[in-house]
């Protein structure tokens, strides 16, 4: 299986995580600059029907990799099955989408093969021969492109958003698929996982919102909430915030975006005072149009945004308001 | 308890940074500041410590500038610090990193070890699970909160989309601690004084090196990143960029 | 790269700047911080920019609770304990530490003047004339912020002349109180304090301290005032009215309340010069940040060379009065190291080495106040029509500066205490001033051989130094000549006199900063604080010309006028530098930066 790619989907309950469309894309630039095949895994417990789901892409084979003891999900789990799967394949590339669940497993698995793992990439070149993975650093200021110098196998993880899931491309006739039993003994998972839950009340589900204005540290104080209400009110929208403003308490943590966050990719994301970093703008990157006010003109946020104001919000937003409600009036 | 925090000295989140020459990493000549996950873990540790009893101990490895934050996380109420010592542990990768705090601690037992749940420049967040495998512990990232339990603890874990789970675990064990999960504390004028007469020990390069390989991977290269978004800038006054977007917003994104 | 650049050690004499060159090395900067310097630092700009500027606009409106409220959390993390010895409940620190405090924590004045009332002339007066008892009953419950200080010195018609007071105190025909009548004006921290250091008079003429509780009966307080700023703290007068105040509540002795009340003034002022540093820095970073994102014709206003002269400026000057200040609390500190803690009379031994610096700490009052009030009506300006508005920080800044400039000493007497505490100095020979004078005039008269450069770092820029304290020493010795003794009654003069000797100071210590900072970290590293000092050089320079034209103008005329001129045009004479050119190269740098910077 040398210098095969793998694309290691994710699946959760049961059910495929739809992220990992995103990184078989991925897969399949790579695999056809390269020339290298492209083959898929699937981790877990009954995972039969995530494979047969697989198999419908353009991939040369998809691994069901399967043991009772893969449900629930645990770091230890997952990495033991997975090492032992790729320590008898040995792909040249493995490719796991950048999610909470690959963050808690994947340097462990890479560690445990003496290898490295190259995480939450952006994106990828091709370059005489070689591959470089482009990530961000300094919280999305610069970005970094980052190459293997050791032996593969090498791990890759992508970014929520860094490739279009929509554009997976299905394969001709559907792909042979290989159960491999894992074996993993007793003593192996040390944790003991409970069942997931959400907090008491999630009463917003922001993904549904047409219109969203979102606040960021650059809110200042919690009564300024108040003006970035008005606006939302005006506009017929939904407030959100950056992860800092409901850690404070401004605003409840059902209203926060990004990756700890909801996602969401509204009709109108406005980000008021937002920086951008790269754990928020995961969170709306997705957005058709993005209005983005801040007075700090190198602000990553302007990097991703459709219209760009430089300026104090403070002074921009109340006459936006009064805009707005005249606009609607008209 | 006896918990040993791992934390690391960023550039200031505010700071401008700039490029060196050759486009391999910044200009060295910006503030800098704790990692603030790692303000987090220390908190956390802090306050498990008020529990339960224990001790508390800091680790970093970086330049000289780096003991800042030992110093002020002993000023914070940390009993120790080691401190690894040497510019080059900038350059390290995440498994280089976790191998020298592994090869610094081997003479000691602690029961857990908190990292931030990344660090505000690499961004890699790797060191803390790789250092778990490296130790043969178990490990839980992104945690909101911990409990002990029956033969260990009970932790929190965030998860995506506003879920959570729970998760009972042995230790010694390895947490990574995600921001938020407490409210930090300021350094008391009481703290600080006593942080001048506590132990800090430095660990030079050469002490480590043999637990070190070469990096497996490269930073080619460092540098702004190219938009890949075609964004038009509102000029004017206040009053006239109000006008400007609402014009856009009716006329272009048609949501009035 | 040099070593020699450790903090002083070696004790020097107040007011001795005027007479001679320090090395670096025996001058504290703020580079010499150590560890715990930078962390008291970061504590208070955490909790200034944390806890206290997101309720400013509730304190402007006098939410006193809210106001205990942040006094217990900085009590709680001994910020209110600097000051205090450890056996006392503090956390005594040097005062270097104190001065940091200070600076950082007047982010939002209002509070900064409750937190420093409380911390300084409410507390100081028990710590250095205390009992024992007093102490023991009092301290811990200052350091812990369960009581709140106050200071009650100034009267309705008794602001610079305290002495002249009217509030009397009398001895309870039982000998176990004395009850005190009067009024007292302008107290700060009035409206939610616990306890009072009160003035008054034994007998109606020995003037006298007292600790007075709020519950005392007989106390009462009167309606908070309504001020142009520092609206966010309390002021209010004190009735007293047949006041019990128990006998062991006397401070001090009988009769030496002055010595209690100079003193603690003198503290309170290199403690405001720190706070008019910290309010200057953030006024400079509200107005940088202002002009980065303020456009006109296209483009930011931080572009334009007018913007970034006033830029540059405000940079300059809090750059030199980080230098005055911190300089001045290192010797102090250095004084301090040297007394004997267990000794007898340990703290006369501490109010001596502090008093020593007398001089220094009225330049820190005045000079800093000053400078606080050019720094925001620079900070308006930049703001343009914004800065005259109350949505934006830069018009409570404006007013919130200016009482500085008032209280703890007007800022002429402060100019009288600067001239007048050298003479003195000078005619008991303490300070060799006398000797000095002579051995100019002599060489003055000798003819031009002045000029002789220094040689070293900056050795321009310390010629020029060396040569305005000459100009100093020059008109100080020409007015004395001319008045002698009565020279204290001429106050324009004093004054003028008094504007020489602190720009002399201020000049001087902006020099020797950047000297150390090149001394320790190189040409590339330092060229910031160069351009800084030599721009503030060029200003400090004019205004000693101005003032030495203004003494000899006065004092002599016909060809003793034409004579001095030529004298004062001579020690004055140098070749101006482009400041211009260096103010670009500053406003760029704090511009780029976003905020104050010093590299």
């Amino acid at each position: 299986m040398a210098d095969t790619i793998l694309v290691v989907v994710e699946q959760r309950e049961g059910k495929l995580n739809r992220v990992s469309w995103e990184t078989l894309t991925a897969g399949q630039a790579i695999a056809a600059q390269t020339g290298w095949p492209l083959e898929a895994a699937v981790v877990g417990s009954n995972i039969g029907s995530i494979a047969g789901e697989v198999a419908g892409k353009k991939v040369g084979k998809v691994y069901a990799v399967e043991s009772a003891k893969l449900d629930p999900y645990t770091p230890d789990g997952f990495a033991h099955a997975l090492k032992q799967f790729l320590s008898a394949r040995k792909p040249r590339l493995v490719l796991m989408p950048h999610t909470y669940q690959v963050r808690d497993f994947a340097p462990k698995l890479a560690t445990a093969l003496g290898r490295v793992l190259i995480s939450d990439c952006v994106g990828y070149k091709h370059e005489g021969g070689r591959l470089l993975f482009t990530r961000q650093m300094f919280q999305g200021k610069f970005a970094a492109d980052v190459s293997f110098s050791g032996e593969p196998t090498w791990f890759v993880t992508f970014q929520n958003g860094a490739f279009r899931g929509d554009k997976v491309e299905a394969g001709a006739a559907a792909a042979p698929i290989e159960t491999v039993q894992a074996d993993v003994p007793d003593g192996v998972v040390r944790n003991k996982p409970h069942e997931t839950f959400k907090e008491a009340k999630q009463a917003v589900d922001l993904t549904q919102a047409e219109i969203i204005v979102a606040v960021g540290r650059g809110i200042k104080e919690q009564k300024n909430i108040e003006l970035a209400k008005q606006l939302a009110e005006a506009l017929g929208g939904e407030i959100a915030a950056s992860r800092p403003i409901c850690d404070a308490g401004w605003l409840p943590m059902d209203r926060q975006i990004g990756s700890s966050g909801q996602t969401v990719a509204p009709k109108l994301y406005l980000a008021l005072g937002i920086s951008g970093a790269i754990q928020h703008i995961v969170g709306m990157k997705g957005s058709r149009t993005i209005v983005a006010i801040n007075k700090d003109a190198e602000a990553p946020i302007f990097e991703i945004a459709d219209y760009a104001a430089v300026g104090n919000l403070f002074e921009i937003v109340p006459p936006l308001i009064e805009e707005v409600k005249k606009a609607k009036g008209a | 308890m006896k918990i040993l925090v791992c934390m690391k000295q960023v550039p200031q989140k505010d700071a401008p940074l700039k490029l060196n020459e050759s486009g391999t990493w910044i200009r060295e000549d910006v503030s800098y500041e704790v990692n603030e996950p790692d303000a987090y873990a220390l908190e956390e540790a802090l306050r498990q410590k008020e529990k339960h009893g224990g001790e508390v101990v800091v680790i970093t490895a970086g330049p000289a500038r780096s003991q800042q934050v030992l110093r002020e996380a002993l000023a914070k109420g940390a009993d120790r610090a080691i401190h690894l010592e040497d510019p080059a542990f900038v350059g390290l990768d995440a498994i280089n990193t976790a191998r020298a705090f592994a090869a610094a601690i081997k003479d000691e037992k602690f029961d857990l070890i908190f990292t931030g749940l990344q660090s505000d420049d690499y961004g890699y967040a790797q060191t803390g699970v790789i250092l778990a495998e490296l130790l043969g512990w178990p490990h839980a990232t992104i945690i909101m909160q911990i409990e002990k339990a029956d033969g260990g603890i009970r932790v929190k874990r965030e998860l995506e989309a506003g879920y959570f789970q729970f998760v009972d675990m042995p230790l010694p064990a390895v947490l990574t601690i995600q921001s938020g999960i407490n409210k930090l504390r300021y350094a008391t004028l009481i703290g600080i004084k006593q942080a001048k007469n506590k132990p800090l020990r430095k660990v030079a390069l050469a002490e480590v090196q043999d637990a070190l390989s070469p990096n497996l991977l490269k930073l080619e290269r460092l540098y702004v990143p190219q938009k890949t978004k075609n964004t038009e800038v509102l000029q004017g006054s206040a009053g006239e960029i109000a006008k400007k977007l609402t014009e856009k917003l009716r006329n272009e994104v048609r949501v009035l | 790269m040099a070593t020699t650049t450790a903090a002083p050690k070696a004790k020097i004499p107040g007011g001795s700047f005027l007479l001679q060159e320090r090395p670096t090395s025996e001058v504290f900067t703020p580079e010499d911080f150590d560890e715990q310097h930078r962390l008291i630092a970061q504590t208070a700009d955490d909790f200034a920019t944390n806890e206290v500027l997101p309720v400013a606009d509730r304190l402007e409106h006098k939410d006193w609770a809210l106001t205990r409220e942040l006094l217990k959390k900085t009590a709680d993390l001994g910020l209110t304990s600097v000051d205090i010895p450890e056996e006392y409940g503090g956390a005594e620190m040097d005062k270097v530490s104190s001065c940091i405090l200070a600076d950082h924590m007047a982010k939002y004045a209002g509070f900064a003047v409750s937190w420093g009332g409380h911390t300084g002339i409410g507390t100081l007066p028990i710590v250095f004339f205390g009992t024992e008892a007093q102490k023991k009953k009092y301290l811990p419950r200052l350091a812990n912020g369960e009581m709140i200080g106050a200071y009650a010195l100034s009267e309705a018609s008794a602001g610079s002349d305290a002495l002249n007071c009217r509030a009397r105190a009398q001895l309870s025909p039982d000998g176990k109180h004395y009850v005190l009548n009067g009024e007292k004006m302008w107290i700060t921290n009035a409206g939610f304090a616990d306890l009072f250091t009160v003035f008054a008079k034994v007998d109606g003429e020995k003037f006298t301290a007292f600790l007075v509780e709020r519950t005392f009966p007989g106390f009462a307080i009167g309606a908070e005032e309504h001020k142009m700023g520092i609206r966010g703290s309390s002021t209010c007068p004190l009735i007293l009215n047949d006041c019990h105040v128990p006998v062991e509540n006397l401070l001090g002795e009988i009769g030496k309340g002055h010595v209690i009340a100079f003193n603690i003034l003198n503290i309170g002022r290199y403690k405001l010069g720190a706070m008019c540093v910290g309010g200057a820095r953030t006024s400079l970073d509200n107005a940088i940040s202002y002009a980065k994102q303020r456009k006109a014709f296209g483009k930011s206003i931080a572009e334009f060379g007018l913007i970034q002269e006033k830029l540059a400026d405000m940079a300059t000057e809090i750059f030199v009065g980080e230098s005055i200040v911190y300089r001045t609390v290192g010797m102090m500190d250095v004084a301090l190291g040297e007394v004997d803690k267990a000794g007898a009379n340990a703290l006369g031994e501490v109010r001596k080495a502090i008093e020593e610096y007398a001089v220094e700490c009225s330049v820190l009052k005045v000079w800093g106040s000053e400078m606080l009030d050019h720094v925001v009506d620079e900070m308006v300006q930049i703001y343009g029509g914004y800065g005259f508005v109350e949505e934006y920080p830069a018009e409570r800044a404006y007013r919130d500066a200016r009482v500085n400039r008032i209280f703890e000493g007007t800022n002429e007497i402060n100019r009288l205490i600067i001239t007048g505490w050298l003479l003195k100095r000078a005619m008991t020979g303490q300070l060799p001033l006398l000797p000095a004078i002579k051995k100019l005039m002599d060489e003055v008269l000798a003819g031009p051989s002045l000029g002789d450069g220094l040689e070293g770092p900056l050795a321009a820029e310390r010629t020029l130094v060396a040569n305005a304290k000459k100009l100093a020493l020059f008109a100080a010795g020409a007015a004395s000549q001319k008045y002698m003794q009565a020279l204290v009654d001429q106050q324009e003069i004093m004054g003028a006199l008094a504007d020489m000797i602190m720009e002399v100071y201020a000049m001087e210590s902006a020099v020797l900063r950047a000297q150390k900072m090149l001394e320790r970290n190189g040409e590339a590293a330092s060229g910031l604080a160069v351009a800084m000092a030599q721009v503030y050089l060029a200003h400090g320079m004019e205004k000693i010309e101005a003032a030495g034209r203004k003494v000899i103008a006065a004092i002599a005329e016909g060809d003793m006028l034409r004579t001095q001129m030529a004298i004062l045009r001579r020690l004055g004479k140098h070749e101006p530098v482009n400041t211009v050119a260096l103010r670009r190269q500053i406003a760029n740098r704090v511009i780029e930066s976003g905020k104050y910077v010093t590299a």
